[in-house]
């Protein structure tokens, strides 16, 4: 899905032939946290995690912008705290890409220690980094194109080889439209994304890798697992549940949604600091190193709270303003509250849609920065009655190290003791469908379908003598069409015309395994055998920026002058 | 030739085919419209002569016209297994006749060269899963061979293939997927069953018989008011049994080869099966319960 001016190193493109004559490139896997980042590689017969220069397996995910030249958490030397006080770092993009103003969760950023400014009519935020007392105006895609430049770099090293393929993992919860700006962010950095791999999905397939190793010769299936994956990072909470056999796992379920540790931190500094979020309205110079360090003081308390049961919080946050508190679990928790059963509610809808009870499940993993928080431990083991989580799984490097075990397997590498002898069958995580019916949301492929998958439903014209139709297509679980998430659109012109309700539209999606969607609308008369116009086909999504105004704009251009409706059901 | 069965077929029949279409035409230019008066275009032979920088586009599969022709299932029976096995296929790739353990299963996978074989439309889903056309098959290890055929189909294991075979990768695990889902349960099952016979089964047909309506909005007020989990649940195994009982209908009459009765019972397992309560519903309660403390 990269787009063509961004496509580097097109030169070096081979082909799949090609690629199979000489050795192998084996894709590494990456996994780009909000918070954190790690990289690791199929080494031949086990995954390893790449060190940068410091000897850190775990790099914080941040750029820092100074005169000419970012500089990102991999390569920099140890992160000032200074720097991250002064404006001129930026972070959390994996929060902020493909997200535009109107955004709650961009609103929720704005007290962040650097520029995000919101105008609220669906387009990007502004987002700028201070340099030299100036807003130097950047993008997510920039800053994780930076950050993935320096990670490149950093495992071209220390591979000794270049690398061009990388399985990324990404959030449940992201839209088509916000896997694109990852790919186009990896297309700046000269990378090729082979895979974008749900992160509970990594783990899935780490997990058929163990369940493999551990019985390799139990290939027929009657030994099926079912385990449930929760993984909840700075930045997001993902649910899977994934039934594995003979190495090969089926996803059955996936939910998702954007909490995680950042919330949990917004609301442990707004518990500290009443109406801070009003106090740093102005990002001033002043106001930016408030903010830092109220954060770093309140992060190192939650990280504080996961082994003690209370905390001290003592910082001085200039302007004569101090807080000095002492803070208990119970209060972390209580503030919290309404994260913690949200968490929960999603597994629990993660197990209906996998129709899976709570008994049938063989292990529960939990990974994810937040899982060392007691009591996000407490929320999975409670759904599952106290059962003890799986053990063996670094919490923290388990979706990178699934990510370098799919880099292996999608590079077509084999491994003697069949440890690579795995698949993840994967499933939609969002419904997609078109508006119809009015301003209604009608799903062709629904939440949790088995990819690759097609779908195709009929419409018809909602006017006398209508020639055009628009197919607007949609992402999520609205029941309105604005409630979703647009991925595009498209006209069919050059409808015979006929009466209302005669012409009949045929509206197909596609989604391939490698998750590419594609979208066909055909046309057919009563009488005729062959489509009316030809087929079109349309890979989705289209829209780029702005899509906040698409919907409005085209309302007030069309109205419902090239509506569609559902095919009534016939007597 | 490409008329004479589409002409028994509705319109709405050709219309449903466009997915198959998809599936069988050939590789296009990317954002082309497909235009069906066009000659054919093979997919090239050799590896070379397209060039595909990333695996993200489409593909295609030959003949573009062929989805006209895809009505020809309606009237497919399924073949016995002797028969599948005297069909004398070879591997597309190096030319190998299926082994003696292989000529018991389809032939999507070779195993000499570990090449996947294009899709033959011919063999029916109960082949695919080596089982025996009829309705009983629920302790068949149903999805263990799924996941068997997936591991040697799957588009993910053949990425540095030729494009020819990530095609057919492309396009056999498609149809297991399909498979599996459609044996998977006894409504579809029987469904698939009566279309291999010939009979097609409208499930949008609206019920007719007063009586059957009756009933039918009585189930739904009943599933709307209930408070409770119990009465859910008692709803629910009502349901249970009342598909089982036409379930039960439709395989003595599917054996005795009386396809109207067959249908019939099919169109009772549609409604009862889209009056059962939602699970969501059902399991609302269940939710209570299982929230801590």
């Amino acid at each position: 899905m990269a787009e063509p001016a961004y496509t580097v190193a097109s030169d070096s493109e081979t082909t799949g032939e090609e690629k199979s004559s000489a050795f192998p490139e084996i894709a590494i896997g990456v996994d780009i946290g909000t918070s954190q980042c790690s990289v690791a590689v199929w080494n031949g017969s086990q995954v390893e995690l790449l060190k940068n220069t410091r000897n850190q397996k775990m790099m914080r995910s941040y750029v820092t912008f100074k005169e000419d030249i970012p500089s990102g958490g991999v390569s920099s030397q140890l992160l000032h705290e200074h720097d991250l006080l002064s404006g001129s770092t930026i972070f959390n993009m994996k929060r902020l890409i493909g997200r535009v103003d109107t955004d709650p969760v961009v609103h929720a950023s704005k007290n962040l220690p650097f520029l995000v400014q919101t105008l609220d009519i669906g387009v990007r935020p502004f987002i700028a980094a201070l340099v030299n007392n100036m807003w130097r105006s950047t993008t997510p895609e920039e800053v994780l194109a930076i950050f993935l430049v320096e990670l490149r770099a950093m495992a071209e090293a220390q591979l000794k080889r270049p690398i061009r393929d990388v399985v990324l993992t990404v959030p449940v919860s992201f839209s088509r439209f916000q896997l694109t700006r990852i790919e186009r962010a990896c297309a700046m950095a000269g990378l090729h994304v082979l895979r974008l791999m749900p992160e509970p999905t990594a783990v899935a397939l780490l997990y058929g890798q163990h369940q493999q190793q551990a019985s390799p010769d139990n290939t027929d299936s009657g030994s099926e697992k079912i385990a449930l994956i929760f993984n909840m990072g700075a930045g997001y909470c993902d649910v899977a549940v994934t039934a594995t056999a003979g190495g090969v796992s089926q996803i059955k379920a996936l939910a998702g949604c954007t909490i995680g540790g950042e919330d949990l931190l917004q609301n442990m500094m707004c518990h500290l600091l009443p109406g801070s979020q009003s106090l740093f309205k102005n990002h001033g110079v002043k106001e930016i190193k408030s903010m830092g360090l109220l954060r770093v003081a309140t992060q190192d308390a939650i990280h504080r709270l996961s082994s003690q049961t209370n905390v001290q919080v003592d910082v001085d946050l200039g302007d004569g303003l101090k807080i000095c508190k002492v803070i208990d679990r119970e209060e972390f928790e209580e503030v919290n509250k309404s994260l913690f059963e949200k968490c929960e509610s999603l597994i629990i809808q993660c197990l209906q849609d996998a129709k899976v009870e709570v008994e049938d499940v063989s292990d529960v993993i939990i990974v994810g920065g937040c899982s060392l928080i007691p009591k996000v431990k407490n929320v999975v083991t409670n759904i599952f009655k106290g059962k003890e989580p799986y053990k063996g799984m670094n919490p923290l490097e388990a979706a990178v190290c699934g990510a370098a075990v799919e880099g292996a397997v999608a590079s077509g590498i084999n491994d003697p003791f069949g440890n690579l002898d795995l698949l993840t069958i994967q499933a939609t995580p969002h419904a997609i469908g078109i508006r119809a019916n009015g301003n209604n949301f009608i799903p062709l492929i629904p939440r949790n379908s088995t990819m690759p998958a097609r779908k195709d439903v009929v419409f018809t014209t909602t006017h006398d003598n209508q020639t055009e139709a628009l197919i607007i297509v949609y992402e999520g679980e609205g029941k309105k069409a604005e409630e979703n998430n647009m991925l595009g659109y498209f006209k069919i012109s050059g409808i015979p015309r006929a009466a209302k309700g005669v012409p009949e539209i045929n509206v197909c999606m596609d989604i391939d395994a490698a998750n590419v969607l594609r979208v066909l609308a055909g046309v057919v008369m009563p009488g005729c055998r062959q489509p009316a116009i030809p087929v079109m086909e349309v890979r989705m999504p289209t829209v780029d920026d702005g899509h906040g105004w698409c919907t409005e704009a085209l309302n007030r251009s069309y109205g419902g002058r090239l509506d569609l409706v559902t095919v009534e059901k016939k007597a | 030739m490409l008329h004479k069965s589409a002409s028994t077929m509705s319109n709405r029949k050709l219309c449903m085919t466009l997915s198959n279409f998809l599936r069988r035409t050939t590789l296009f230019p990317q954002n082309s419209t497909l235009n069906l008066s066009s000659p054919q275009i093979k997919l090239s032979s050799s590896p070379f002569e397209i060039q595909i920088p990333n695996f993200h586009k489409p593909t295609f599969y030959d003949n573009s016209l062929e989805f006209l022709r895809f009505s020809g299932e309606r009237s497919w029976c399924s073949k016995s297994a002797e028969k599948l096995q005297s069909s004398g296929s070879r591997c597309w790739n190096c030319d190998a006749v299926p082994t003696a353990s292989e000529s018991a299963a389809p032939f999507l996978f070779c195993e000499s060269c570990q090449c996947i074989q294009p899709v033959d439309y011919s063999i029916d889903y109960f082949q695919i899963f080596g089982l025996e056309k009829k309705y009983d098959i629920e302790d068949n290890n149903l999805e263990g061979k799924y996941k068997d055929w997936q591991k040697k189909l799957h588009p993910d294991l053949v990425h540095s293939k030729s494009q020819k075979e990530r095609d057919f990768a492309a396009e056999q695990s498609a149809r297991v997927i399909d498979a599996y889902r459609t044996l998977r349960t006894p409504l579809s099952r029987g469904i698939y069953m009566l279309k291999l016979d010939g009979v097609e089964v409208d499930e949008e047909q609206t019920i007719s018989d007063p009586e059957l309506l009756a009933e039918i909005m009585d189930i739904r007020e009943e599933v709307e008011e209930a408070t409770n989990s119990e009465t859910l649940n008692h709803i629910l195994s009502q349901m249970q049994e009342k598909m089982q009982t036409w379930s039960t209908a439709f395989a003595d009459a599917f054996q005795s080869q009386k396809f109207e009765e067959a249908k019939t019972s099919i169109q009772r397992m549609t409604y009862y099966s889209r009056a059962t309560p939602a699970r969501d519903e059902s399991m609302k309660p269940e939710k209570e319960r299982l929230k801590p403390g």
